[in-house]
């Protein structure tokens, strides 16, 4: 398995996180982890670290409702920053209202950035089939 | 042989005779002539003697000279009319020929006499055109006559007569089979009385009646006569009788079909009107009587819409008129509003088709108009409600899709914490697990409460509205809030007069009014105090009480969809759980009501409260 280089995770809630992180832990062979709990600081720090690597991170965990900017608000200015490569962005939410699994599909013919879309709760099976470099 | 005085004795006689006469011998020479033939024929003065006749009068007749030659052969005497013996004359004569035989019964010559019967062929032609005349009447007019000699008590019936009463040819009228021609009731009876009343005192009679005739038929017929007197007495009744039935039958059809179509007409469910040339009124029924607010058709007729409509209305309707005049096509269904003179508005689907005459000029057009008011205001009515269902479905499902999210993401924190607690060996990593635990399921909790709030409001739509005094409600808010306003020092500055009242719910009326209160305190700016300003203004019927600050502000533009929105929060304020607003737009709508906010961001935000004053 490639070696991933920088793994983020954006979601307000804190079990979540925590949840997260945990299966990574034994899923994946990765030495840094970024957590923000809400688009806004999340955008703020790809963005920061993207000016001195040039790149995004290599997989970002995606929650959607989320205070200040919610997912679908990141994605938006997400796809328009200038990556030299392609993150696998996993949505991972509890919501089954189908107008979000329809803007999930809207975003993915919008990008060249892999957007798959998971509900909770996530198996560390799951986790592990996601969390590839895309 | 005559002798000489003889002869002058006979001239003499002759002379004097007052027809027209000649005597000529056997060749033809006339030998005496009567002053009256010489005058006739304009020879006055004239010694004649000797000359022969044929040659005075030239233009005597084929039929003239042999009659002449005949005669004096000694055949009969013979009457010839001659019509032409003068160029440029219309007279005619009748010529009579007759032998002349002297004493011993020897034929010497004939004896001529002319008379002038232009009078009495005049005569006679007259009555025969009029002879001619009567006939094409009687014909023509179905007129018959008929006579009634009192003396032989017998009625003579004239072909015609006998025909419209379908008799056969030995039918033998008289007074009593007569009258039992007619009908039974008004016309027998009218009969009875006329004839009566004409041999009584000699009234003639006029009736139009009806009788049925020998072969079974009904006919209206004008029967007339009158009563013949020979020196003052009775002797019989001469009269006419003529056949009406068509007539009468097609005037009572056209009378029918006409009545027919004046009360369909009155009685369709429409506005029917006719128009002249000039968009004048010519013909309306009753629906548009009752439309234009008259009661009879006179007070309409040679009226236009003008007199009836308000401008505008009147403007279209004539504009409409003269394009169906001029394009010859039809308006068909068109879907009008129509404002009348006293400002009433109704709605009108009409149809407006040209009206021709028989040579294909338009003349005018007709005209309906189905009232659809009624209609339109339950379409409007209908719609209003689809988009109040639409609208409370719409929250329903958002409300199902977000108690359904709130639910499982704590479900699965649940599911997902277990499953590590059972996996996981170290102690103090169980410690902080169990921890999380806990958390989620206060969370959970925290939500249920949250979720059963909301379904309290939409489900207590029945709580009766009841006057609420703002200031004393504020005043009490501002009591209980005393604490939290001294923290952040924050001022209200109240301009709602002491007197409004609103109609609401007493309950949400607090909840409403704490929540945009600590929300404008909430999100002031650390840059200023806050300063919160309460005023109140009334509107299209409803109260609107304006919460204005000075705080953070909020980019409308990006979040204006989500402000009242569950869960929604836009400021990293800890305390921020998004349900204030939402639960607060809940409330403001289940009474009725309607929030709007303006914000600018550094500067504060405005929200309006608008209460329906209505219950």
């Amino acid at each position: 398995m490639k070696k991933i280089n920088l793994i983020c995770i954006i979601d307000d809630d804190p079990i979540t996180v925590f949840g997260i992180k945990k299966m990574l832990k034994s899923v994946s062979d990765c030495d840094s982890i970024d957590t923000y709990s809400n688009g806004k600081l999340a955008l703020d720090g790809i963005k920061n670290k993207l000016e001195t690597t040039q790149q995004v991170p290599e997989v970002i965990f995606l929650d959607i409702n989320m205070p200040i900017i919610d997912g679908w608000q990141f994605l938006d200015e997400f796809i328009t920053l200038p990556a030299s490569n392609r993150a696998r962005i996993n949505i991972i939410t509890s919501s089954i209202d189908p107008a979000d699994r329809a803007k999930w599909e809207y975003y993915k013919l919008k990008t060249t950035h892999n957007i798959t879309f998971n509900y909770k709760p996530l198996q560390k099976q799951d986790l592990f089939e996601i969390t590839k470099i895309a | 042989m005559l002798k000489g005085s003889q002869i002058s004795t006979i001239s003499y006689l002759i002379k004097q005779l007052p027809k027209a006469t000649v005597f000529v011998n056997m060749r033809s020479e006339i030998v005496y002539v009567s002053d009256k033939w010489l005058e006739e024929f304009n020879f006055s003065d004239q010694i004649l003697s000797g000359k022969k006749i044929f040659t005075l009068l030239s233009r005597t007749s084929k039929e003239g000279r042999q009659a002449l030659k005949a005669c004096l052969q000694g055949e009969k005497q013979k009457s010839i009319i001659e019509r032409s013996l003068f160029l440029a004359s219309e007279k005619q004569y009748e010529w009579t020929y007759s032998t002349w035989y002297d004493d011993d019964e020897n034929i010497i010559g004939a004896i001529i006499q002319s008379e002038d019967i232009t009078h009495l062929k005049q005569t006679e032609l007259q009555l025969e055109k009029r002879e001619l005349l009567l006939d094409e009447i009687s014909e023509n007019g179905n007129i018959g006559c008929w006579e009634y000699d009192a003396v032989q008590d017998k009625i003579n019936w004239c072909e015609r007569t006998r025909a419209i009463h379908e008799a056969a040819p030995d039918f033998e009228p008289n007074i009593e089979n007569g009258i039992n021609f007619y009908k039974i009731g008004y016309s027998r009876n009218t009969i009875s009385m006329a004839v009566d009343r004409a041999m009584r005192d000699g009234t003639p009679w006029k009736e139009k009646l009806q009788i049925t005739t020998a072969k079974g038929n009904d006919k209206w017929v004008i029967a007339a006569g009158r009563p013949l007197f020979n020196n003052n007495k009775f002797i019989g009744l001469i009269g006419t009788f003529q056949n009406i039935n068509e007539h009468v039958v097609s005037e009572i059809k056209t009378k029918e079909s006409q009545q027919l179509l004046r009360t369909l007409i009155d009685n369709l469910p429409l506005n029917v009107f006719m128009k002249d040339i000039q968009s004048r009124k010519v013909l309306v029924n009753k629906h548009e009587l009752k439309f234009c607010g008259v009661e009879h058709e006179k007070d309409i007729i040679g009226k236009d819409d003008f007199d009836f409509m308000d401008e505008n209305s009147a403007l279209r309707s004539q504009e409409e008129d003269r394009y169906v005049m001029t394009t010859l096509k039809p308006i068909l269904d068109q879907e009008k509003v129509v404002t009348r003179k006293d400002g009433k508005s109704i709605t009108f689907l009409t149809s407006k088709i040209p009206l021709m005459n028989d040579v294909d000029e338009v003349i005018g057009i007709i005209g309906f108009s189905l009232d659809i008011s009624n209609i339109k205001q339950k379409e409007e009515e209908l719609k209003n409600l689809i988009n109040v269902t639409s609208l409370q479905n719409k929250k329903l499902i958002n409300f199902a899709h977000i108690v359904s999210h709130n639910l499982r993401s704590h479900t699965a924190n649940f599911s997902m914490l277990l499953d590590f607690l059972v996996e996981e060996n170290d102690e103090s990593e169980k410690e902080t697990i169990i921890g999380m635990l806990t958390h989620a399921s206060d969370n959970l909790l925290e939500t249920l409460e949250n979720l059963n709030e909301v379904v309290a409001i939409s489900s207590n739509v029945n709580l009766e509205k009841e006057p609420v005094n703002i200031n004393n409600k504020l005043t009490a808010i501002e009591q209980n809030l005393s604490v939290f306003l001294k923290n952040y020092d924050a001022k209200i500055i109240n301009s709602i007069s002491d007197d409004v009242s609103i109609q609401a719910i007493p309950a949400y009326i607090e909840s409403i009014f704490m929540n945009f209160i600590t929300n404008a305190v909430k999100y002031s700016s650390p840059e200023r105090k806050p300063i919160i300003k309460l005023s109140s203004t009334s509107k299209n019927g409803y109260t609107i009480v304006s919460i204005e600050d000075n705080g953070l502000g909020i980019d409308l533009k990006k979040y204006g969809s989500k402000l009242f929105g569950m869960y929604k929060t836009f400021h990293t304020n800890k305390d921020a759980k998004g349900m204030g607003l939402y639960i607060a737009k809940n409330q403001i709508e289940a009474m009725g009501g309607k929030v709007m906010v303006c914000s600018e961001v550094g500067k504060g935000t405005i929200f309006n409260i608008y209460f329906n004053e209505k219950n």
